[in-house]
């Protein structure tokens, strides 16, 4: 049985349709890159399935659970995000706490691990995306590609079942870019189940298990990397991969 | 003006003068003040919570004290409480009147500190699976509280000030006694310029704290 499975997410800002209808399914282990145009509904996806934006219609299977999403309860939400990892554009890591304090956060509050357990697990991850040395400083004190692996670590330091990317290295140049996606392919190889929404043809070609092309709120074609990139049926996709450049 | 007699008059009246200034007026102010802080909090985060109906009743309560003066809310409470059935002393009845008039003011420095925190630090919370009153713990109301720290020293240093209004509900402190020690002697001007001054040594030891005191709340590693 698949590990998350969505069924006909709809989801409409004052009117104007976002998601006219997701299904989506993710196997463990699975790496599922979206790709698709500015609008084409991806990062609303990824936030739907996450509850940070409320769905309009749909149906969730989680580890073999089902979710009605409109009637979900607050209970349920918070389950479900426990289990589940979300990395943000712009990091969001929390200003007012250090780089230790950030990772243990979500362990000692919202899972009451001990102090010195949840450190543990926190330096553990922090060296494993190479910020075991950061860990006293504070967000505003590093560069972004530094502030975004801290972002991952603390989704990694809670075994999360699944990770959601939001396009993690938009707001990052080549070079951070690539510290940023060096900690990502690890993590690929390690077995852990990721969504990634990316504009990084190149990282979602090498690394990806399937590959979702969206566009205008539906998903245009999904396959292998081999079948979207190589042999793309849909002449959206092969536009947006010409236009790419790729 | 300052012949002999006034400037012993200053003299002995000014360890009269700083003995009600350090037991009724800085208490007065110190315990509003941190009692109206407390209130400012739920009244602010009933508004960011945007809770249906307490939020109403928030936006009116409000309304209500920033539209009318202070001198006229302390006689209210003087005159009206006991209509209500509360006899209580008017010290305590001084604390409840200013805290309520400040819990105003402050509750909407504190919503406007609020929503000034990004959206993301909220969602960051929900995502590593903080609940909401975790994550206003944790996240929102420190980083808040720096950025209303500033306003909300400036509203203590008003609220020494404004003690001076209890005289008219028949607290004794530091104003009315130099009222009292004034009306003795027929000498009014000195000891209201010395009364003043004592004001303005409070304010400026409350300044200096500020100034500390942000030094110390930092601002989490950005350079000044």
């Amino acid at each position: 049985m698949a590990l998350l499975e969505i069924k006909n997410i709809h989801k409409a800002f004052s009117g104007n349709m976002v998601l006219k209808g997701i299904n989506l399914q993710v196997d463990r282990g699975d790496v599922v890159s979206i790709l698709g145009p500015s609008g084409s509904g991806k990062t609303t996806l990824l936030r739907c399935i996450n509850f940070l934006e409320k769905p309009d219609d749909g149906e969730m299977f989680f580890k073999g659970k089902s979710h009605n999403l409109t009637g979900i309860n607050g209970a349920e939400i918070s389950a479900i995000r426990k289990r589940t990892g979300f990395v943000f554009q712009n990091y969001n890591l929390f200003a007012n706490k250090t780089v230790l304090q950030n990772v243990t956060l979500g362990l000692t509050s919202a899972r009451h691990i001990s102090k010195h357990d949840a450190e543990k697990k926190a330096m553990s991850v922090l060296e494993k995306v190479g910020m075991k040395d950061k860990a006293s400083s504070y967000p505003s004190q590093l560069s972004g590609g530094q502030q975004q692996r801290v972002a991952i670590a603390r989704a990694l330091a809670t075994d999360p079942d699944i990770i959601y990317f939001d396009e993690p290295t938009s707001a990052l140049d080549p070079q951070l870019t690539a510290e940023v996606l060096d900690v990502m392919r690890e993590l690929a190889s390690e077995g852990m189940t990721m969504i990634v929404v990316t504009h990084e043809i190149g990282f979602a070609k090498e690394v990806s298990s399937k590959v979702v092309f969206m566009a205008d709120g539906v998903i245009v074609e999904e396959g292998t990397p081999q079948e979207i990139f190589v042999n793309p049926k849909q002449a959206r996709t092969r536009e947006f991969l010409r236009l790419t450049d790729f | 003006m300052f012949d002999q007699n006034t400037i012993e008059l200053l003299l002995s009246s000014f360890p009269k003068i700083l003995e009600y200034g350090i037991r009724v007026t800085l208490p007065l102010a110190a315990i509003a003040f941190v009692l109206s802080t407390v209130l400012s909090v739920f009244v602010a985060m009933v508004q960011y919570a945007n809770l249906p109906v307490l939020r109403q009743i928030c936006r009116f309560y409000i309304w209500i004290i920033r539209g009318t003066p202070l001198l006229v809310q302390l006689m209210v409470a003087f005159y009206g409480l006991p209509l209500l059935g509360i006899h209580s002393n008017p010290f305590l009845m001084a604390i409840i009147v200013f805290t309520i008039n400040e819990g105003a003011y402050s509750a909407e420095t504190m919503r406007a500190a609020m929503e000034a925190v990004p959206a993301g630090q909220l969602e960051a919370g929900y995502c590593v699976g903080m609940n909401y009153m975790q994550i206003m713990w944790h996240i929102i109301l420190p980083q808040a509280f720096r950025t209303a720290f500033p306003s909300l020293f400036n509203a203590l240093i008003s609220m020494v000030k404004d003690t001076s209004l209890a005289s008219s509900i028949t607290v004794v402190e530091m104003f009315t006694r130099t009222k009292q020690i004034a009306g003795q002697s027929y000498n009014y001007l000195p000891l209201y310029l010395e009364v003043a001054v004592v004001y303005l040594l409070f304010c400026t030891v409350l300044t200096y704290m500020q100034k500390k005191g942000e030094l110390v709340l930092g601002s989490y590693g950005v350079r000044k």
